[in-house]
């Protein structure tokens, strides 16, 4: 059904100010330009389409958020492009529990330097924005939503519809996950050597 | 330096902790034991301070922008329906 104008101004004024925080979100999962638009034009379609069931226009920024999240998973199983959206809660491994902290500290050192704080200084944007492309998209999705949208735990759970101890084990696996792939990086680039040892459990 | 009245939690128990800490998601008693043993332990200090800094370089992404094509072509599908 067709939507009156007071609907599509109403639409307008409320997306067009969130429409930054849908294209970084759709980047970062699409990680190409392209794909990322149409992600996000895709969304506004269906956002349109089911404008009406908002009920608290408040909440429209999660309730886009979740709209996108939905869309991309569909548009995975269409185009067969990126990842397919597939995870057990419980299949931990141990890329999952790898703390690079753990990997480039050297408490020996005590006060007189931080191995660990100046690898991360080092780090070019590129390569964070890198390592972050390469880790299974739910993983990356409540990442991205945590650290870069600086949203809450339960502000995710709601978007994602899952329990808050679930946002919490995703978020833990994801950081690890990109912290395994900054490491590997690191170490490719030569800014850190390779040492052999077991991975610290968080 | 905080009340010693906290029980001083293991390394271990701390390093549980250490995401709910830096994402703001922890409280009252907690948060206080957690503080309390980032006071004694260098170690699990300097572990908050790297998730941290390595959080903040995350947040640092946040600055990218749409474009004005894309903006336009929001706009037009909007008017569509």
């Amino acid at each position: 059904m067709k939507l009156t104008s007071e609907e599509q101004r109403q639409l307008k004024d409320r997306v067009l100010p969130l429409l930054d925080d849908l294209h970084r979100l759709a980047y970062h999962l699409c990680h190409d330009e392209n794909d990322t638009e149409d992600l996000v034009a895709e969304t506004i379609k269906k956002a349109c389409e089911k404008f009406r069931t908002l009920r608290d226009h408040g909440k429209i920024k999660p309730w886009l958020f979740r709209i996108l999240r939905n869309t991309f998973v569909s548009l995975c199983r269409e185009r067969k492009k990126y990842a397919t959206i597939k995870y057990q809660e419980d299949n931990e491994n141990e890329d999952e529990r790898f703390s690079l902290f753990a990997e480039v500290s050297q408490p020996f050192l005590l006060w007189w330097g931080n191995p660990e704080r100046e690898l991360v200084n080092k780090l070019l944007e590129e390569d964070i924005k890198q390592a972050l492309s390469e880790i299974q998209p739910e993983f990356r999705f409540v990442v991205v939503l945590c650290d870069v949208e600086g949203l809450s735990y339960r502000e995710i759970s709601n978007i994602l519809d899952i329990p808050i101890g679930t946002v919490r084990s995703r978020i833990a696996r994801g950081r690890s996950m990109l912290q395994r792939k900054l490491y590997d990086h690191a170490v490719e680039k030569g800014l850190i050597r390779k040492r052999d040892r077991h991975y610290e459990k968080i | 330096m905080k009340k010693s009245n906290h029980k001083n939690i293991s390394c271990e128990e701390a390093l549980k902790r250490v995401f709910d800490y830096i994402d703001d998601h922890i409280q009252n008693t907690s948060r206080d034991e957690f503080e309390y043993h980032i006071e004694l332990c260098r170690h699990c200090f300097d572990r908050v301070e790297f998730e941290k800094l390595l959080k903040s370089r995350l947040q640092a992404l946040r600055y990218k922008r749409s474009s004005e094509w894309l903006r336009e072509r929001v706009e037009d599908i909007i008017a569509e329906f």
